[in-house]
């Protein structure tokens, strides 16, 4: 008995994980989301922005990590649309561009955000470090026209945004380590306030740059974006995912302990 | 001689671009303008080189009918109909400007090129976050067979992670709340103090040795030292 609890067939695991996604998901179970204070900041930041303040939203994921970053960016773009706060959106990552343009497109229609005056998209340039150096310079040495091919010159939300002394915060929405790019370079070159939202596994190795000022907040995965969609009073994918996620977690916290209530009986018998 | 000039090419950058960091002077502000200027043409080359690289190992395992080379068929598959449907959605957008003779095809249009756009929305993003998703299964199965209380650090490591997980999920603070006497919202704020403060200390630490690691290995390539991005193994 004590051996088949201390190795239960990964089948069965399998299937156990599979149970506590789909039937939560089924149930709609919701619960209350604690708000984490990395996540407060960057809500309180943008919060405090007076309107035609400008962000700029880097969305450096790709499909892999779109369950948990793409609510995120839902959820900052609403609050963003809600406070008249302009957003430029780009990325470093190729596969960003169409995610990008996919939840810019989707959340302005739904906040009635319009296209060249309260957000722009500007899509993908390769070369990273010299991308957001260069932006530094001059936004339109980097990105000529925007993800549609609309001359920056013809944008008019562009026309008093020219370069980083224009944008109030970078906000890096990323499932790689561009965040720590960003801070090195525009944090200490330009004095460029910067935030961050990353993937669950990405959270611990950001924490030194909070407590250094570097970042002035940072959204942790799947939490964060819940988080968000809390303090923006408006839940929605997010919310639901950390609901089902909860269940996961359970589920494995269970699978642990009865797997180390196994293990010390059995080597106090073979003791 | 072949190896002397990108030798001295970077020599020469290493030491000018680090002064140049040092420096407010409009003249040097302008040199790194123009070196990013030169970074961002060369940039672009990366990727034909990872293009060739593609094709030719794939080619090679076809030629060679190495295990499961029926595979690399689909990669040629998909790279010449995404690169066929996704070339007029270049940087440039430039979608909006092709001959008069493609415009009647309003699959080509930038952005709006329908089929490039179904093909990543469709096959793309499914299949990578389904691979993804498959981390969730794998991920419980190797939690309960790996976490087991066998040393102290083990129990650490097992203790630390359960804080952690129980803490970043809502139903943690639900249920200490409900059976709980004592405080509120406790596993998120333990969770909260394990990332603020063991944690944080541990990753300063990796950073800054990271950091002195990547300051030794730039001097040993600029100086010269370091000749493995040459090739050739010297």
């Amino acid at each position: 008995m004590l051996e088949k609890l201390m190795s239960i067939d990964r089948r069965i695991v399998f299937i156990l994980v599979a149970i506590a996604v789909i039937i939560p998901t089924l149930l709609n179970v919701r619960f209350p989301i604690t708000v984490s204070q990395p996540t407060r900041s960057v809500y309180d930041f943008i919060d405090e922005l007076p309107p035609d303040s400008t962000i700029l939203m880097a969305f450096d994921y790709g499909p892999s990590s779109l369950a948990e970053l793409e609510p995120m960016a839902a959820a900052v773009l609403r609050h963003c649309f809600s406070k008249n706060v302009r957003v430029i959106g780009m990325t470093l990552l190729n596969v960003g561009a169409r995610l990008g343009d996919r939840v810019m497109s989707q959340t302005s229609a739904e906040m009635g955000a319009v296209d060249g005056e309260d957000y722009v998209f500007l899509g993908f340039r390769p070369g990273g470090i010299s991308v957001i150096l260069g932006m530094g310079t001059a936004i339109d040495s980097v990105f000529s026209a925007d993800y549609r091919g609309k001359p920056l010159s013809e944008i008019p939300m562009m026309q008093d945004v020219k370069n980083y002394d224009h944008i109030a915060l970078v906000l890096d929405l990323a499932s790689s380590g561009t965040p720590s790019t960003w801070i090195a370079y525009i944090n200490t070159k330009y004095k460029q306030q910067v935030a961050a939202g990353v993937t669950g596994v990405m959270v611990s190795e950001l924490y030194p740059f909070i407590q250094s000022g570097q970042l002035v907040g940072l959204m942790p995965g799947l939490l964060g974006a819940a988080e968000y969609e809390t303090l923006i009073d408006t839940p929605e994918k997010a919310t639901a995912g950390m609901s089902v996620q909860s269940f996961v977690h359970l589920l494995i916290f269970v699978l642990v302990v009865v797997g180390n209530v196994a293990f010390f009986i059995q080597r106090r018998r073979a003791q | 001689m072949r190896r002397q000039v990108p030798l001295i090419l970077c020599f020469l950058f290493g030491i000018v671009m680090m002064l140049v960091e040092f420096s407010p002077h409009p003249v040097s502000e302008g040199l790194r303008a123009e070196v990013i200027e030169w970074d961002l043409i060369i940039g672009p080359f990366a990727l034909v080189i990872g293009v060739v690289t593609l094709v030719h190992t794939h080619w090679i395992r076809i030629r060679r009918r190495v295990e499961h080379w029926q595979y690399s068929y689909l990669v040629f598959i998909g790279m010449i109909v995404m690169v066929a449907f996704g070339l007029p959605m270049g940087p440039k957008n430039g979608g909006n400007e092709l001959p008069k003779w493609l415009e009647w095809f309003k699959w080509f249009k930038g952005p709006e090129n329908e089929v490039f756009v179904w093909f990543f929305d469709n096959v793309q993003v499914p299949m990578e976050a389904t691979m993804f998703s498959l981390l969730a299964f794998f991920i419980a199965s190797a939690s309960y067979r790996a976490f087991r209380a066998r040393t102290l650090e083990a129990t650490l490591l097992l203790a630390a992670a359960v804080i952690v997980m129980i803490g970043n999920a809502p139903i943690g603070d639900v249920l200490w709340n409900e059976l709980s006497p004592v405080g509120e919202n406790i596993p998120s704020t333990a969770r909260q103090w394990i990332l603020d403060n063991p944690n944080l200390s541990s990753r300063r630490g990796i950073i800054l040795g990271v950091s002195l690691g990547v300051i030794s290995q730039s001097i040993r390539i600029i100086f010269g030292i370091e000749r493995s991005y040459l090739g050739g193994g010297d």
